[in-house]
């Protein structure tokens, strides 16, 4: 509960001090994670998957949200290939299910993916397959967002940096 | 599992409340309480009516009877406490911000005091509980669905008294013991900038919240402007006739040997 508010707390900060204001402005707001973080990782946790919901309802509801999907193993093998030292609470460690890291953190990420498979159809988020290149990503990240925005979509540019 | 104690009570029907000592709203998922034989016993009220001398006099009081005490207060985590009182020092909170460190305070000390307590029977007497959060948020016109939702974690204590005063008696006495503070005085609230009047139009408005909630959540209202002794023994006669009460209910069932 305390790792769920606490984390609610500084996104509070953030909402009524870097989003709210450029929103205001008529600027575009890209957020590296989300509410639905907080979603899929507080109920992983085991805390109340409404009660969390309404927790946040003050946040601003996004006009896009994107969600980057990829299996636990591949994750995993990613942040291990990099020798990326798993963190404690990333890693679930608090839950007490392993005391082996790289165990722990396979059981406790896998739940938070199942965890975000649901908010899928709940909140409406657009999927990008994320075990392809970063190319394609790119592409399709931006072919959402031009999308919605009504922009032109200018993938040449893209091409010319790839 | 008897979650569902009642504490009707002669001198007080309206308490006839189903669900203290558990959740107010959906139960913390990993937390379930099993029936624990602890109490909570919480003691409401503004600045100046006397909370803490009140609680002092009943832990004494409790322990010569035999009974474990633990006091719990305002936030007073270890965890939270040195973050609350630098963010107040730096003036950069906003009332949503102030109210979520309240609310992980509060959570802090339900995980680590308030229900190790209660499964080890012992009685929590708490200075200030969830309402104090519900009547600051109140007057600074915080959603009160969201406020409640938010607070849905919390356990209904089995006795929750309010120390009720009038505006001009609690203005005296806390300008007579530490005089008014930036925070007592809703300053955040701009009011206006005379503290004085700042301060009494923010008491004003608690007050009512604290009305207001006062059936909600079956508070026992005491006149906090008499003597601390009478107020004692009131509180002392009424704690009294729950403890028999309960008592006399966990007698019929004994643990077996």
């Amino acid at each position: 509960m305390t790792f769920s508010l606490l984390h609610a707390t500084d996104f509070a900060d953030r909402l009524l001090y870097n989003i709210i204001p450029p929103l205001k402005a008529g600027m575009i707001v890209l957020a590296d994670r989300y509410a639905f973080t907080a979603f899929s990782r507080d109920t992983a946790r085991g805390v109340d998957r409404q009660w969390v919901r309404e927790l946040y309802s003050f946040a601003v509801k996004p006009d896009l949200a994107v969600y980057f999907r990829v299996p636990i193993e591949v994750s995993t093998e990613r942040l291990l290939a990099r020798r990326v030292k798993l963190k404690f609470y990333e890693a679930g460690m608090d839950m007490g299910w392993s005391n082996n890291l790289v165990e722990s953190f396979r059981m406790f990420q896998g739940k938070v993916l199942d965890e975000y498979d649901r908010l899928v159809d709940e909140f409406g988020l657009s999927v990008v397959d994320a075990t392809g290149s970063i190319t394609d990503q790119q592409r399709f990240f931006r072919k959402l967002v031009s999308q919605h925005l009504e922009i032109k979509n200018d993938n040449e540019l893209l091409d010319d940096i790839a | 599992m008897t979650t569902n104690s009642s504490t009707t009570s002669p001198e007080n029907p309206a308490a006839a409340e189903p669900r203290v000592g558990t959740y107010y709203g959906n139960p913390i998922p990993y937390l379930p309480l099993d029936g624990y034989p602890g109490k909570i016993v919480a003691i409401e009220g503004t600045d100046g009516v006397g909370r803490s001398t009140q609680i002092r006099l009943l832990r004494e009081w409790l322990e010569v009877q035999g009974y474990g005490v633990v006091e719990t207060g305002w936030t007073r985590s270890e965890l939270m406490q040195p973050t609350i009182d630098l963010a107040k020092a730096s003036n950069t909170l906003n009332k949503l911000t102030f109210q979520l460190l309240y609310a992980t305070d509060f959570a802090d000390r339900l995980e680590k005091e308030i229900i190790p307590a209660l499964k080890a029977g012992f009685i929590v007497l708490s200075d200030r509980y969830i309402y104090t959060a519900m009547a600051r948020a109140g007057v600074r016109g915080i959603d009160r669905t969201w406020i409640r939702n938010l607070y849905g974690f919390a356990i209904a204590p089995h006795l929750v008294f309010y120390l009720r005063i009038d505006e001009k008696t609690l203005i005296r006495r806390v300008l007579q013991s530490r005089g008014m503070d930036y925070w007592e005085s809703g300053m955040d609230m701009k009011l206006g900038d005379d503290i004085y009047e700042s301060f009494r139009a923010y008491q004003r408005s608690l007050l009512k919240e604290y009305a207001s909630m006062a059936e909600e959540y079956n508070f026992r209202v005491l006149d906090a402007k008499r003597k601390v002794e009478v107020i004692q023994d009131e509180l002392r006669r009424q704690i009294g006739a729950f403890l028999a009460m309960e008592d006399g209910v966990a007698k019929p069932d004994p643990p077996p040997l």
